[in-house]
């Protein structure tokens, strides 16, 4: 008896599959953290990915995590996007000391982490890297804490501000460190000086078209929340798209056009759309991924000092440059300590800041990730429980959040 | 009883009371930084005083008390600059109107002070709902009984004051078709309305007593009335009044209800009359959906009349009043708008149609609310 109409084993999945089944098993993760541990959903997506990754129940497999990339990105850059549309380029030109402190905590905390990694016999190129990745927030840490908790304030405002900064600080800087990498690896002198230069400029180029391109758009479509809703999620998709294409920065062109939207719209076309629920699916899948391809081999007992020691620095730095001039900026007495906690998160973001910088020498970059994910790992669980406690008892989230 | 002694104050001064909308420009929806705003105003030497109200999205500015209401013009500017200046550092927008356009009540967070999570307690729903913003204006009287004399009287003028003022034609995001929207949210508590028809404080006292000893209530603030005798400053308060786009018209409005009270108290052109109370409903109904182009009944002359109209005719009989008060030129400027048929209402209608999103619609509020003039 013919059976062809019955399908073969082992099954073959769809991506579509994988990923609603992805999303739901981390939703479920998410929602049972919350509510039997008071924990952040975030927290469970992030446990549910490690425990379906290639490290632990092996559900997901390398293969797999590298097929599903352009998601990660993609959610990336929503979350930048998002992230670049909350920087207020008014409120920094009105509170100079605003900008002072999100400069200082960005500095401060680069420097530290420099400091300890060449302490620990690190070379410079990549002590320096390792701190130009480890000074950036985690973007979509920070937002989702903030949204799931429906926190809104002073502390919650500064936290996603100064989380656009430092970011923005991390992107940048990394670019104009390209040039000691390449001196490293022995490259052209053309190589050193022109990469980084298309690699910035290229990726603010593209995010100020974008940007230009969606202005007029949104000012022809009107003003229609679905219709800009629509018109921004597929900007967000198509620049992710052609800065993949151009090998330039995704999260630097999708965080300029993030800015550039909200500050360049002197006719007000572009209507403050919130992602909301559209986003909320992009958070449950990236932090999956995330905490797939968490490495948690990465661990040693000879990193555990030097990984100690820059989650410490890094601290110290935000905190040290916030309670020196946060009070200058208006943070109220109690803020600035608080503010230091939210920052702490460290994530997604960076594991693609170190496979984009790195993309050439795949080397550097397993030398990178040794020290930078073993930070991911530890900041990733504790990071989200940091900024939802600074939250809360900054009595800015929601009571029913 | 201490809080009912009335404390007598000079006849016909002027104070107000504005409640302020905190907005944050992201996208125009309310803050919620009352407290942050307070704690640094605080620091400040201001005329006047600035307060928290019910929910966190809100404060409140109080004047000085003023013989004239053409002193409170620099006054209000001097203390409206103050605030937006530490605004600035919050990055918060401040606005005037009755209402925001598209705020979600249920978003709103009390401000927690021990009466207003009473207010809560008790209200439920209605208190996060009651984040609507009202100017109050205050008359200085010179006795309880004068105070009841003109809660009665002005009460045919209450209509005036709403269509003047007008300033929320939308609510939750939508156009009411109302040109003030916020009286309807104050008219929900079951302790609105208006006073008693009570002959003279000392029979004021005994009606407030009994409602005291059925425990209906504590004190005078939990009648939410339109006018309501305020014996703690020796004043009657105008409630009824949206709090006005600009600190300008604000002033023209305390200015306006300062020569009305003159003409009451000096010549006694009216005599309380139950008649009032009978239309009252009518007339405010009138003037909160259609504005200057409502009619409302005269309950004197048992007609009835436009109420644009009747604001001219009104500022016509004042207007020797107003000049010796100093605030004649007010009062002219507010006539003036009535003729041309302005309305805060209507500019923010028309920044709507302009603009096509309610998001605009605030902004531009808070760009005008910041400006002189």
């Amino acid at each position: 008896m013919a059976t062809e109409y019955l399908p073969r084993l082992p099954l073959a999945f769809s991506q579509a599959a994988l990923f609603g089944a992805l999303v739901i098993v981390g939703l479920a993760a998410g929602e049972a953290l919350r509510r039997y541990a008071s924990l952040p959903r975030i927290t469970g997506y992030v446990l549910a990915g490690a425990a379906l990754g290639p490290h632990a129940l092996g559900l997901i497999s390398d293969d797999m995590l590298f097929d599903l990339r352009p998601l990660v990105d993609l959610s990336v850059g929503l979350i930048v996007f998002e992230l670049g549309f909350r920087l207020d380029f008014k409120w920094l030109r009105a509170n100079r000391w605003l900008l002072v402190t999100a400069i200082g905590e960005a500095l401060f905390s680069f420097l530290g982490i420099f400091a300890v990694m060449v302490a620990f016999d690190f070379r410079p190129v990549l002590a320096a890297m390792a701190a130009a990745v480890g000074t950036a927030t985690s973007p979509g840490t920070v937002l989702l804490v903030a949204h799931d908790l429906r926190a809104q304030g002073q502390i919650t405002e500064r936290l996603l501000l100064f989380t656009a900064v430092n970011s923005a600080f991390a992107y940048v800087l990394l670019t104009l460190l390209l040039p000691f990498l390449h001196f490293e690896h022995q490259a052209s002198w053309q190589q050193a000086f022109f990469h980084p230069l298309y690699l910035l400029w290229g990726s603010l180029v593209a995010g100020w078209l974008a940007c230009i391109l969606m202005l007029r758009l949104a000012a022809w479509l009107g003003k229609s929340e679905e219709r800009q809703f629509i018109l921004m999620v597929g900007m967000v998709v198509v620049t992710v798209g052609i800065a993949h294409a151009l090998k330039l920065s995704v999260s630097l062109a999708l965080l300029t056009l993030g800015m550039l939207a909200r500050n360049l719209d002197r006719g007000y076309a572009v209507l403050p759309v919130h992602f909301g629920h559209g986003s909320q699916l992009f958070f449950v899948i990236l932090f999956v991924l995330v905490g797939a391809s968490l490495s948690f081999s990465a661990f040693s007992a000879a990193a555990a000092a030097p990984v100690a020691a820059l989650i410490l620095v890094r601290f110290l730095g935000k905190g040290v440059a916030l309670l020196g001039f946060g009070p200058l900026s208006g943070i109220r007495p109690g803020g600035a300590g608080l503010l230091a906690l939210g920052l702490l998160p460290l994530s997604g973001s960076a594991v693609v800041m170190v496979r984009d910088t790195t993309l050439l020498y795949p080397a550097f970059g397993r030398e990178l990730a040794a020290v930078v994910l073993s930070a991911v790992v530890i900041l990733e669980l504790i990071g989200p429980l940091a900024t939802q406690f600074a939250l809360r008892r900054a009595r800015e989230a929601h009571p029913d959040g | 009883m201490d809080e009912l002694a009335f404390g007598a104050s000079a006849p016909l001064t002027v104070g107000v009371e504005l409640e302020l909308q905190l907005v944050r420009p992201h996208d125009f929806d309310l803050a919620r930084d009352a407290d942050e705003l307070l704690r640094r105003l605080g620091k400040r030497k201001l005329p006047g005083a600035v307060k928290p109200e019910i929910t966190e999205s809100m404060v409140e500015l109080n004047s000085s008390v003023h013989a004239s209401a053409a002193t409170l013009v620099d006054e209000l500017e001097t203390v409206r600059d103050a605030v937006l200046q530490d605004a600035r550092v919050l990055n918060v927008r401040i606005a005037g109107g009755g209402s925001h356009p598209f705020h979600d009540w249920a978003d709103r967070r009390i401000y927690p002070t021990e009466r207003f999570m009473h207010v809560v307690e008790r209200y439920g729903y209605l208190a996060k709902q009651f984040t609507v913003f009202g100017q109050h204006i205050h008359i200085g009287c010179a006795s309880g009984d004068d105070a009841v004399f003109l809660a009665h009287v002005l009460t045919r003028y209450v209509p005036h004051f709403i269509a003047l003022s007008a300033a929320s034609p939308f609510y939750q995001g939508e156009d009411t078709s109302f040109q003030s929207s916020r009286l309807t949210a104050v008219s929900a508590f079951p302790l609105a309305g208006h006073i008693p028809f009570v002959r003279d404080w000392a029979e004021f006292l005994e009606y407030f007593m009994r409602m005291k000893g059925f425990g209906i209530v504590a004190s005078m603030k939990d009648f939410y009335w339109d006018i309501r005798p305020k014996p703690e400053y020796g004043t009657i308060e105008i409630r009824v009044c949206d709090t006005p786009l600009t600190v300008r018209r604000a002033a023209l409005l305390a200015a306006y209800a300062q020569a009305l009270a003159a003409w009451h108290l000096e010549e006694r052109p009216l005599e309380p009359s139950r008649t009032t109370y009978l239309v009252n409903s009518h007339n405010r109904f009138e003037a909160c959906r259609y504005g200057l182009r409502g009619t409302m009944v005269d309950p004197y002359a048992s007609r009835k009349t436009a109420i644009g109209e009747d604001i001219l005719a009104t500022m016509a009989k004042i207007a020797p009043h107003a000049a010796r008060l100093g605030c004649g030129a007010l009062v002219h400027e507010l006539a003036a708008g009535v003729r041309a048929g302005d309305s805060d209402a209507a500019w923010l209608r028309a920044r709507h149609a302009a603009r096509g999103s309610l998001a605009d619609v605030v902004r531009e509020a808070c760009t005008r609310w910041e400006k002189t003039g």
